[in-house]
């Protein structure tokens, strides 16, 4: 089904990316095994007392990022949350399952913990009873449309978590990001304990962060530490999957990122335009303050929010590039079919100029 | 048992609900045959015996709604069934149930699931007793056994029908045809499980190609296809097979629908649309071409500063 040179590319990007597929079957599918014994030794060591970085990968099941992308978009702009079920492996995080909590919101979070508790106590019993060994290991909410990052609010209800439920960790899911990059927009996340500090590290991947939030999020960014994702799926589900593509790539001919994330985008681009008046007005000041070495700093400051601004921009670029090469594509091959007879050929030359720049 | 439904009901099953049950069911699974020696017990199996079940069957309930004449199924959820004793948990049924409709107040009970390769007799039990929730419920049948040579999907869906055979009035499993449904967000996860597409932002050229590598095997596929229908036309054509007028049917209406958009109007929102995007795009090359040269007044500024110091001469720009 798939030609060599997919293959090829496949196989490239997977180096790249350090991809470890394991090749027997049988033992892909051993992670879903639950020990009981081993889960409760670990619980009772408790390696994470003693360092507060421990923890450093997640694993997530294809099922539980399945769930938690559809349960977030059917939020809307609504930020939703769920729990999510694993173990712990080392010093990573395995997840299992993820199931939704009847809450919504994010300022009512705190008080809505005692109704959440009582349908995570009796969903988790009901689990146990059908087969689902795991317990709760952390928790997922969304952010949609203002990107991957923990809130204020966020950090003080993780920081409770780990006081109390640990091993926990913390995930959040961009469902409109996703919809319009057309790739999974999420984050895990661990709070350090307060008055730690922590050792600097570059910020791993930069994200845009819409101005209304960007206090919020430039508080409290330090306070955190986000984990690397990696996802796995069993031999049945990649059997399935590589099926399914035999129905599905219809959706992914016909799917228009452009028509849906149409808000968002405008959204974007007057966010950036505010961003842009900021930069602006902060460049004039320096620049009537004199060649001054104090000045030197502000300039550097300036200038790296224009690049940050450069980088946003490009970024919706890029996404809306895509979204037009889809339409573009679409409309080379269902609407420029001639036959040989055809009474229009002034329809021709009005499509030439959409292909040929 | 497997003649073709008469209901005329349109089914559309979404990924999530297969996910589902084939973690379910390798769940169960693995925990059956524990890479360690620990016994485990597992429904759907013997209790007690440590013996090594290679194919056990799951039992669960799908859930979803049903508008009009088109049934859609979201999701499910696992159920107990004793096999052995044919009774199924009504109060474990009844409370996920309830825990469901409070995350999801539309969707309601449509029907279960199974594994196995075949629908059997013993299964009639199971529909029959969710009948009293569900008129009509679906059996939905996923064949766990991995076989590489087969090109479709391993899930049946089944509805039961009144039958009259040998006299009696019997409710047979009947086969339906169903297709698979997705919203973007769904299938954007599911693309990026299956495939592995690049999580990172990694730079503007994977980007692309991810992108593009994408819609050229949705294409290929697409190729594919009408290579098939057109070798079959041309068999029609040279009398090998059979004409079949119903097809040749199907397949004038699917040409007939070339173009696709034709309207002026088309044309103008597309236009426009394409124009807008080239000023994005305009717009962002403004912004970077700025943003470079801002960068450059400054090193200039810092690199000629000390020649410009007196002369009170101040900002370059």
């Amino acid at each position: 089904m798939e030609g060599s040179s997919t293959m090829m590319a496949r196989k490239t990007w997977e180096l790249e990316n350090n991809i470890i597929t394991v090749d027997q079957p049988d033992s892909n599918d051993t992670i879903f095994y639950y020990d009981d014994t081993a889960q409760s030794r670990f619980q009772q060591e408790k390696p994470w007392a003693n360092d507060p970085h421990y923890f450093k990968r997640v694993k997530i099941s294809a099922l539980a990022l399945l769930k938690m992308v559809v349960h977030a978009r059917s939020g809307g702009n609504i930020e939703i949350m769920g729990l999510m079920q694993g173990k712990t492996d080392g010093d990573a995080i395995i997840v299992m399952d993820a199931f939704a909590l009847p809450v919504e919101g994010t300022e009512t979070r705190v008080n809505a913990q005692a109704d959440a508790y009582e349908y995570m106590v009796e969903y988790s019993q009901t689990n146990k009873l059908a087969g689902r060994l795991e317990n709760v290991v952390g928790w997922y909410h969304s952010h949609p449309g203002y990107g991957c990052w923990l809130s204020g609010i966020d950090v003080s209800t993780q920081r409770l978590n780990q006081q109390y439920q640990e091993p926990f960790l913390a995930v959040v899911i961009d469902p409109t990001r996703t919809a319009s990059a057309g790739k999974v927009e999420i984050g895990a996340f661990r709070t350090y304990s307060e008055g730690y500090k922590p050792p600097d590290e570059p910020i791993s991947e930069y994200q845009t962060i819409p101005l209304n939030k960007i206090e919020d999020f430039g508080v409290h960014c330090k306070q955190y530490y986000s984990l690397d994702i990696t996802y796995f799926k069993s031999s049945l589900d990649s059997h399935l999957l590589d099926l399914l593509w035999n129905k599905y790539w219809v959706n992914t001919l016909s799917s228009s990122p452009l028509l849906g994330s149409a808000d968002y985008v405008a959204g974007q681009i007057s966010d950036l335009a505010e961003k842009l008046e900021q930069a602006e007005s902060h460049l004039n000041h320096s620049r009537f303050g004199g060649i001054v070495p104090s000045s030197l700093h502000r300039k550097k400051e300036d200038e790296s929010q224009l690049t940050k601004i450069t980088r946003d921009s490009s970024k919706i670029t890029v996404e809306q590039v895509h979204g037009l090469m889809s339409q573009v594509i679409k409309d080379v091959l269902f609407n420029s079919v001639r036959q040989s007879n055809n009474k229009s050929p002034n329809e021709l030359s009005d499509t030439e100029p959409m292909i040929t720049s | 048992m497997a003649r073709s439904s008469t209901s005329g009901l349109t089914f559309k099953l979404h990924p999530l609900v297969i996910v589902n049950v084939s973690d379910h069911y390798t769940r169960v699974k693995t925990q059956l045959n524990p890479p360690a020696s620990v016994c485990a017990s597992g429904h759907g199996s013997n209790n007690g015996e440590a013996l090594i079940q290679q194919n056990p069957r799951v039992y669960g309930c799908v859930i979803g709604v049903q508008r009009g004449r088109t049934v859609e199924i979201f999701n499910s959820f696992e159920l107990l069934y004793d096999p052995s004793t044919q009774t199924l948990d009504r109060s474990f049924l009844e409370k996920k149930q309830e825990l469901y409709k409070k995350v999801f107040p539309d969707f309601y009970i449509l029907g279960w699931y199974s594994t196995g390769s075949d629908a059997d007799e013993s299964d009639m039990h199971i529909h029959k007793a969710l009948m009293d929730i569900n008129e009509s419920p679906v059996y939905v049948l996923l064949n766990p056994a991995i076989n590489h040579a087969q090109k479709d999907l391993p899930v049946t869906i089944y509805e039961s029908e009144l039958h009259v055979i040998d006299g009696i009035p019997q409710l047979i499993f009947v086969h339906t045809s169903y297709t698979i449904e997705t919203v973007e967000a769904e299938r954007i996860s599911v693309d990026h499980v299956a495939h592995l597409k690049p999580s990172d932002g990694g730079s503007a050229a994977t980007q692309l190609a991810a992108h593009l590598t994408g819609i050229h095997s949705a294409i290929k596929m697409l190729n594919s296809r009408i290579r098939v229908l057109y070798q079959f036309l041309a068999a029609m054509q040279k009398s090998d097979i059979p004409c079949d007028n119903s097809l040749l049917r199907q397949v004038s209406s699917l040409l007939r629908r070339l173009p696709a958009m034709e309207s002026e109007r088309f044309q103008d929102n597309f236009l426009m649309e394409y124009n807008d995007k080239l000023l994005i795009t305009y717009l962002a090359m403004i912004t970077n071409c700025c943003s470079t040269m801002n960068e450059m007044v400054d090193k200039f500024n810092t690199a000629y500063d000390r020649n410009t110091r007196r002369g009170g001469r101040t900002a370059f720009m």
